[in-house]
């Protein structure tokens, strides 16, 4: 295989009769205008993201009409890319080609000899950019852009739609399908627990959409509610997208937050230290989780519902086998309050005997929620 | 270039060029293995199976269940079967964290490695949709680094379970909030909050294991929980796997202390070389393992059985299972193969044991752009090898791919050591004309063992044996050379041979690591 650096690929352009020019970002002056000066030039930006992925996956020229590209490697989690501009249909022969130069791929910046090839950037690392002027060709087609760093094209690909009409996203064959999906996770459903990465949480926590419109998380490392917030659930398209480097959003401020490091249990006495908990799993019911733990030796169930009749959630504690008086520690702050089923309150713990801890329902409103 | 899906770290672009360079030295002649992909037809029909609507196509898991069902958990956390009779996908469990291993319970019930947790999902109500999802195994340490993916489970002979946890990245710190013990032996966990990750993430090792077991092995007791840990020194290890003798087999990724991908035979209380995971070892002295001298680790460690020569053969060995040894799968039933997640390509292993060391030979089975890549999970069903394609942030694929033998191809079927070189066995007679040395040329090398990312091939040779040996059928080749080296990988390149048909080998290369030179002929 030939070295195939990228102002060599003017003159196999030139020889391909095509009327496209390339230029890296830092040598402008190679660029020739691909139109007439008095015309001023579209430029199209188009950024490499994490995840694989060309963001806008498509994009839509006139047959003909002279576009500067200009491409930012904008993935954070540190991948290297390139843009290659194809012949409409070529994508998967020249990924092949490209795979096949091997450890030769390096040095030639992983672009195969082809004819399919209509103009491509270097390899760009992160937070590297290129600028490519063009002139689209003048057969109405869609035209493939691919990454052809090896491993990266079967995913990192995207389409050129020249004079062509666009179809619905979610039914573009060009592009890859992750493109056109939801990724708020559920897709919709509620009640719904994902396990994910979350913020201000352990790193084994459960998101869970209550039905209606709350949601919480749950932090299975430690066995208990960290924070609520109301509004729609996670959105996890860029952990998803990713490899988990990157944390799901969630939509709005969470209302409310668990203090840091109180697990809210007690058994015996008020001041007694707190127990040790142990993650057990939990039953998926159709009015959602319920998590089931022990705290020292005590099997505790714990579901948490929305509040009924008001906004807020509600936390229903099982617990079966009491030896003796439980304590919940549920301070009220300047816009939550808590109240309970049953049980005695003082100064922000719910005092409860066994027979009331075996089933027990904790309701926490906050002037931050609306209905 | 990157490799492995699922144990690419995260590097600097810098880094990037420096692991490819190190990986293709100048001197190096090795060539890529052609992309047979249009001879790969005449033997091999490739499909693909629809996977299930509305869900994420990345293949974690997929394992057969006791009553002739396929079970596959995806990328974004579903669990579902696909009845064969009824050719229909039913989504059994969802909203699981990263789920990258699924295997039938020994009671009906399903179990599956999360990220966080190995799990036992199981349908109380008999509504065919899991009900109860139990914590069955969660004692092991999470930073919350994304590099820390957990493997299994695989069943031991005796019933026991085995998972593998990944080693976290410095292509990332910590979490704030961690699961688990943190071992004091390396930088100190307030560097990782320092801010400037990039500043000490050198000095964090390129892969850490801070966190109980993340690079080890651990053997698990299905019905209690209870867990030991069984082996350290790894450092991404997505395959593992029993053979029908229980010999217990995992291999990992290319990277930092891994010159090349190796396969190795596990054993309890073993050391397999990624030193990051030394600190969980009850016998470790406390020292700051990275900070070892390489002869130290490297007398502690026991050597890969195979080498899988990176870029040449793979970059990223996956899930490994057994051809079953049925009329569908020819002369290659019994034999093992693994996934590569960087092509689409399956090699097969051919382990052996000479003078009680493990050693062997990877040769590529079905290497085809057809198969596309990221083959991550491989299971038999019929007369069918179905392949489960992941790719998260990496090279990789979507979706399931199938793979039937239609016809024979002229192979290496077998390569054993002897005591003055090499017997290989082919599914079809050789030409006379094999027994031309000539025809047989090949390279030696090995991969340095060291912190680097990688290895280029070292004191790479070029060898030709010196006599020939065809057996009276044709099927048998016992190549002896003058001087045989122990601790190099003998990689041939059998291009050059025809069969009596008039065949070239459908995959010519196959290289074999020689640990040891037997003293006593292969029977
Ligand atoms: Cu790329």
């Amino acid at each position: 295989m030939r070295f195939l650096p990228v102002l060599v690929s003017l003159a196999t352009l030139a020889s391909a009769g095509l009327t496209a020019q390339v230029a890296p970002a830092a040598a402008p002056e190679t660029a020739k205008p691909a139109a007439p000066a008095t015309q001023k030039i579209r430029t199209v930006k188009l950024k490499m993201r994490d995840g694989l992925r060309f963001e806008p996956p498509r994009f839509e020229a006139k047959p003909g009409e002279a576009l500067v590209i200009e491409i930012e490697n904008g993935d954070t989690t540190d991948l290297t890319h390139n843009f290659v501009l194809l012949r409409p249909g070529t994508r998967e022969t020249v990924i092949t080609s490209a795979l096949a130069l091997a450890e030769k791929g390096p040095a030639q910046e992983f672009i195969p000899a082809s004819s399919d090839i209509l103009v491509h950037s270097q390899v760009l690392a992160p937070d590297g950019a290129a600028k490519i002027t063009l002139t689209v060709p003048g057969e109405p087609g869609i035209y493939p852009y691919v990454c052809t760093f090896p491993g990266h094209g079967m995913i990192m690909y995207g389409a050129l739609y020249a004079g062509v009409t666009l179809p619905p996203l979610d039914k573009d064959p060009n592009i890859p399908p992750t493109a056109a999906q939801t990724t708020v996770a559920g897709a919709g459903k509620r009640p719904f627990a994902q396990r994910i990465f979350m913020p201000e949480a352990g790193p084994a926590a459960i998101a869970v959409a209550l039905a209606g419109s709350q949601n919480v998380c749950w932090d299975a490392g430690q066995c208990r509610l960290r924070y609520a917030w109301q509004g729609g659930f996670i959105d996890a398209s860029a952990n998803w997208a990713g490899n988990g480097l990157v944390l799901p959003v969630v939509p709005t401020k969470p209302w409310w937050r668990a203090p840091k490091d109180d697990f809210p249990l007690r058994f015996g006495s008020a001041d007694a230290a707190a127990p040790t908990p142990k993650f057990l799993g939990y039953a998926a019911t159709p009015s959602g989780p319920i998590f089931r733990y022990r705290a020292g030796e005590t099997e505790v169930f714990e579901q948490v519902i929305p509040a009924a009749g008001r906004p807020g959630i509600a936390v229903r504690l099982q617990i079966p086998r009491a030896k003796g008086p439980v304590f919940y520690r549920a301070a009220n702050d300047e816009n939550s309050k808590w109240s309970s089923s049953v049980g005695t309150w003082n100064g922000g713990v719910l005092t409860l005997t066994p027979a009331q801890a075996a089933d027990v329902t904790l309701t926490l409103t906050s002037a931050l929620c609306t209905p | 270039m990157n490799p492995l899906a699922l144990s690419r770290p995260l590097m600097s672009a810098a880094l990037i060029a420096t692991a490819l360079l190190s990986a293709a030295p100048a001197l190096v002649a090795a060539e890529a293995l052609p992309a047979a992909g249009a001879r790969v037809a005449e033997f091999y029909s490739i499909g693909k199976l629809a996977t299930p609507a509305g869900v994420d196509p990345q293949i974690g898991g997929l394992a057969l269940m006791p009553d002739g069902r396929m079970v596959a958990a995806f990328h974004h956390g579903e669990v579902a079967f696909y009845d064969f009779k009824k050719s229909s996908w039913k989504i059994f469990a969802e909203g699981l964290h990263e789920p990258l291993g699924v295997l039938p319970g020994k009671d009906g019930s399903l179990l599956v490695m999360q990220r966080p947790e190995l799990t036992r999902l199981r349908d109380t109500d008999g509504d065919g949709v899991a009900d109860s999802y139990e914590t069955v195994f969660d004692d092991f340490g999470m930073t919350g680094n994304y590099h820390e993916f957990a493997f299994g489970p695989v069943r031991g002979p005796d019933g026991k379970l085995f998972v593998a946890l990944n080693l976290a990245s410095a292509g990332d710190t910590i979490r704030p909030e961690i699961r688990g013990e943190w071992s004091p032996i390396g930088l100190a966990r307030d560097r990782f909050y320092a801010g400037d990750w990039k500043k000490y993430a050198t000095e964090a090792g390129r892969m850490y294991g801070r966190v109980k077991w993340r690079g080890c092995v651990v053997e698990l007791d299905e019905t209690t929980g209870a867990s030991s840990l069984y082996a350290t020194g790894f450092r991404s290890p997505d395959g593992m796997f029993f053979d029908s003798a229980g010999n217990f087999y995992v291999n990992d990724n290319q990277g930092d202390w891994r010159g090349t991908s190796p396969v190795h035979i596990v054993k309890r209380g073993g050391f397999y070389g990624h030193p990051a995971s030394l600190v969980w070892r009850p016998d470790w002295d406390g020292s700051e393992p990275l900070k070892q001298p390489v002869e130290r680790l490297n007398a502690l460690r026991t050597l890969p059985a195979i080498n899988i020569p990176y870029a040449i053969y793979g970059n990223s060995p996956t899930q490994m299972v057994t051809i079953p040894q049925t009329a569908a799968w020819g002369p290659f039933g019994g034999q093992m193969i693994v996934g590569e997640m960087n092509s689409g390509r399956v090699l097969r292993l051919l382990p052996e044991q000479v003078d009680g060391v493990w050693q062997g030979a990877c040769v590529n089975f079905v290497d085809s752009p057809a198969l596309r890549g990221g083959i991550h999970r491989l299971v038999f069903a019929g007369d069918t090898l179905y392949l489960g394609r992941t790719h998260l942030i990496w090279a990789g694929g979507e979706g399931i791919g199938t793979v039937k033998l239609t016809k024979t191809p002229f192979e290496a079927l077998n390569l054993h050591a002897t005591p003055k070189g090499f017997r290989f066995e082919f599914t079809a007679p050789l030409d006379v004309s094999a027994a031309d040395p000539m025809r047989w040329a090949g390279q030696r090398y090995f991969y340095k063992y060291h912190e680097p990312y990688g290895s280029p091939q070292m004191d790479l040779t070029p060898v030709t044996p010196s006599k020939v040996t065809l057996s009276g059928d044709g099927h048998i080749a016992d190549v002896e050379f003058a001087e045989l080296k122990p601790g190099y990988i003998y990689d041939f390149d059998l291009a050059g041979l025809a069969s009596v048909a008039g065949d070239t080998v459908l995959n010519p290369r196959i290289a074999y690591t020689l640990n040891r030179v037997p003293r006593v002929p292969a029977k």
